[in-house]
């Protein structure tokens, strides 16, 4: 015997309840449609009249009708009632919708970071040269706060080897302290410039 | 799984109607003054079966939620997931954004080069 569920009340009293709604439907349709043949038969013998039997015949075919169509509504809405309860209560299904739909939305994501890494790294390639003939050109109005890519990396190879670059081009001040000190010596020597840090056109 | 019970009870849905369609159907027969045998057997049949089709149905779906409903709302979601994607997608839309002003830059500053 299968295990015992304990339901709360409501939802076995609603299972019941639609158990019930089926039988009684079914049951329905069927009774009234066997009535219905039934009074199809034409009998030789009748209590009253020939019209009125014929009467009462059609009255009766009339109600049985409606009540096979009822019934059939009747089950019509039982069968909405139930997709409903099984959307909200069947929950191996529920779980294997949100498992699916979880794993669609990340295989999306992972493409779409996919796609934007190699981007990525395609347009710094081409960004590096852009920079480097954008901030060496003379039309350039950077800002000295602004650092450019080459300059980065220049400085960052100039960190890793510190007595190569950047001390060497100073003529003044040559204050050796680290990053800072380099960064304002440097606008002096990015521009191609003796001095000044601004260009003009 | 879900979509396979649903399209299910969208065929016992379809199969009531047969139902009551083969109910008129043979009812509209025998009103006629000469019946077709044949018809009204297959009508029969037909009516017959969709009955019991709709029936061991519906009480396979009945008794398929009573060993599966728990009483208890489902508390899954699949909202981190979806923020998360829509996230990916705001970062392709601003790198987009991003490369059209790089574009229209480069387009700029063509007639000096």
């Amino acid at each position: 015997m299968a295990t015992q569920r304990v339901l709360p009340q409501s939802k076995e009293s609603l299972l019941q309840n639609y158990n019930k709604r089926l039988k009684d439907d079914i049951r329905s349709i069927l009774d009234n449609f066997t009535e219905i043949v039934k009074t199809a038969k034409i009998e030789d013998e009748t209590q009253v009249s020939r019209a009125t039997q014929a009467e009462q015949d059609h009255y009766e075919m009339h109600v049985r009708a409606a009540n096979i169509v009822r019934a059939g509504e009747s089950l019509m809405k039982l069968v909405s009632d139930l997709k409903q309860f099984l959307i909200l209560n069947d929950f191996p299904s529920v779980n294997d919708a949100i498992s699916l739909q979880n794993q669609q939305l990340r295989s999306l994501q992972d493409e779409c970071d996919k796609k934007l890494t190699s981007l990525r790294d395609e347009i710094a390639i081409d960004l590096f040269e852009l920079e480097e003939e954008y901030y060496s050109s003379s039309y350039s109005q950077w800002d000295s706060t602004d650092l450019p890519l080459c300059e980065a990396y220049r400085r960052r190879d100039s960190w890793a080897s510190p007595g190569s670059s950047c001390s060497s081009t100073q003529g003044d001040r040559e204050d050796v302290e680290g990053p800072p000190s380099q960064e304002t010596n440097s606008q002096h020597h990015l521009n191609g410039h003796g001095t000044s840090s601004i260009e003009k056109p | 799984m879900a979509n396979e019970r649903l399209r299910a009870l969208e065929e016992v849905e379809k199969e009531i109607a047969t139902i009551l369609q083969c109910a008129g159907n043979i009812v509209l027969e025998l009103s006629k003054d000469k019946h077709n045998a044949s018809l009204l057997d297959r009508q029969l049949v037909q009516f017959q079966g969709s009955v019991n089709r709709v029936e061991s149905e519906l009480s396979g779906q009945i008794r398929y939620l009573t060993q599966v409903a728990t009483g208890q709302p489902h508390e899954g979601s699949t909202y981190s997931a979806r923020k998360d994607c829509q996230m990916a997608l705001n970062r392709a839309e601003y790198a987009k954004v991003k490369l059209g002003e790089l574009g229209r830059t480069c387009e700029t500053l063509k007639p000096f080069s």
